[in-house]
């Protein structure tokens, strides 16, 4: 690991706007940047679904609750450099499990990350399993507070399972969902322990987010200053991601009324 | 041909017991592919996948006695010590700290004259600082601590993961407290105690609870940490966490019986603090502090 900061006392001098500049024409920024908003959109929406199926199917009387509730809570609870290992292990084309497993039920052997248009996906898929727990306990704590009298008039209505989520559970549960998914967007454009340990951003650049890049400018070159200008790059993109989120359900909700 | 209606209440019941069967199949999977690889011998790991032992292959406990007993063991005693005990000091800090924090936060009522913010909006910046992404503000980070000589020290690391966990602290104790009848502390009030006496004798037994599920929560965060620690350390404070990420970079190829040890030796702990925390998470405390 390189410690060079020797730009910081030395040479330190005052170039304006320059990193800025730089930024705007420097197109593996802009590599990252698509890169870290493709993994938040496709991550966190994986999750949700997921997240939202695991919350119904656990929102019912059955048995051995605790159990599956601790193993369902488990992912979230394990450190993420560790995981990311499990992950390699599994992935492995050679070693790991995954491809054997597809291969005895006769389907195609994947190359998940050393496949550049892949790789992303891979690592949602990575990402999803570690954090969709986190979908999963705000979901279910969101279904256990609705009221009940409501399911039942539908029920005596005689709506079908699928009409009562459609027009009764989905839409109560419209605002823990906005909040919910904010906060995991938020969480996911901090991506970094897990890709770094994962694919190092590899193959190429394919899953180097603007979090990697930063790091690799500002401690692997030691331009602190440049990398500064990045993480402010990323915190711009994550405000305004933010804003575009809120506003486009607001108006969704307003349209709906 | 038409199902009755009890035969197809049957049939969602066992489809739902199947799904969460799988599941829980996918979220353990990963868990018993590290134990059962910890226990292989590096031709098992090599001659493709190899699911169940003394089945399909001869388990051993080479990996355990190298990483426990053998040429790893000081590495990995010194690493999970340093882990160990910036989790929990720093979680214990966070948590005195930021209880009161959050105590004062619903008993007081605070006004900051020039940009009139009253304690909901103090309470928002607080957690506002939870939503930079901590590559932003790690770098101002590693410039104060070279000036501060806190590089690679446990006093950083502890004072940086104190910072960390802080707002998340404030946050879900400030709810806590708001849920607490105030009665309690008003009589002990009028009957003379001071306000630290009503906050350490009332306030803190009543919220037991919460303070744990708290605690364990920062001792989780901190304990999973790998960016600070990456930063902010490079030998004497480096953390379990780095420990693996360094073991599998190797020039030789990651070796994946050793990875697998190592990797168990990290998790344990939060295994544990996951069977602790499972009926705070499901009572709805952790979750109404988010909503």
């Amino acid at each position: 690991m390189s410690w060079d900061l020797s730009r910081l006392e030395g040479g330190a001098y005052f170039i304006g706007l320059g990193n800025f500049v730089t930024l705007v024409n420097d197109a593996r920024f802009w590599n990252t940047a698509r890169v870290s908003l493709i993994f938040v959109v496709g991550a966190v929406t994986l999750e949700y679904v997921l997240g939202l199926g695991v919350a119904m199917l656990l929102n019912q009387q059955i048995r051995f609750r605790r159990f599956f509730r601790v193993a369902f809570l488990l992912p979230m609870m394990l450190t993420p450099a560790a995981v990311a290992y499990a992950g390699r292990m599994l992935f492995n084309e050679g070693m790991g499990p995954i491809n054997d497993i597809i291969r005895h039920l006769g389907g195609p052997q994947i190359p998940w990350f050393s496949n550049p248009t892949l790789a992303l996906p891979s690592l949602m898929l990575l990402d999803a399993w570690e954090w969709t727990p986190f979908m999963m306990i705000v979901l279910l704590a969101g279904l256990q507070s609705l009221p009940l009298e409501v399911f039942e008039a539908a029920r005596v209505d005689g709506a079908s399972d699928w009409q009562v989520f459609r027009h009764i559970t989905f839409p109560m549960l419209v605002p823990v969902s906005i909040t919910v998914v904010l906060i995991r967007a938020l969480e996911a454009f901090k991506l970094f322990d897990i890709v770094t340990v994962m694919t190092g951003g590899g193959p190429g650049t394919a899953t180097e987010p603007v979090t990697l890049y930063a790091y690799l400018v500002g401690m692997k070159n030691g331009n602190l200053g440049y990398a500064s200008a990045i993480a402010y790059a990323l915190l711009v993109m994550v405000v305004i991601f933010s804003m575009i989120f809120l506003n486009s359900l607001r108006r969704r909700a307003a349209a709906g009324e | 041909m038409q199902m009755s209606m009890r035969q197809s209440q049957r049939l969602k019941l066992g489809l739902t017991y199947v799904l969460l069967a799988l599941w829980a199949i996918f979220c353990l999977f990963p868990i018993y592919w590290l134990i059962i690889t910890s226990v292989k011998l590096p031709i098992a790991v090599f001659q493709g996948p190899r699911y169940l032992p003394w089945i399909d292959f001869q388990p051993s406990l080479h990996a355990w006695q190298d990483v426990l007993f053998g040429r790893f063991q000081d590495e990995v005693a010194r690493r999970w010590t340093n882990s160990a005990i910036m989790a929990t000091s720093s979680a214990a800090l966070a948590v005195v700290i930021g209880s009161m924090a959050g105590y004062a936060l619903t008993r007081f009522q605070y006004f900051v004259p020039g940009l009139k913010w009253r304690n909901n909006d103090l309470a928002f910046w607080i957690i506002s600082q939870r939503m930079l992404p901590p590559v932003v503000i790690i770098l101002p980070y590693i410039i104060m601590f070279r000036f501060l000589r806190l590089i690679d020290t446990h006093a950083g690391m502890i004072l940086a993961y104190t910072v960390f966990n802080l707002p998340f602290v404030v946050w879900i104790m400030r709810d806590f407290f708001a849920g607490l009848p105030i009665d309690l502390e008003e009589s002990a009030l009028i009957d003379g105690a001071s306000r630290f006496q009503a906050f350490t004798r009332i306030v803190l037994p009543l919220s037991t609870p919460g303070l744990i599920a708290t605690y364990l929560f920062c001792l989780m965060f901190a304990w999973n940490d790998y960016l600070f620690a990456l930063m902010l350390t490079f030998s004497r404070a480096s953390t379990m966490p780095m420990y693996v990420a360094g073991m599998g970079s190797q020039s030789y190829g990651p070796q994946w019986w050793y990875l697998s040890a190592l990797s168990l030796l990290t998790i344990a702990p939060m295994i544990l603090i996951a069977l602790l925390v499972e009926r705070y998470i499901t009572r709805g405390l952790v979750v109404g502090a988010i909503k």
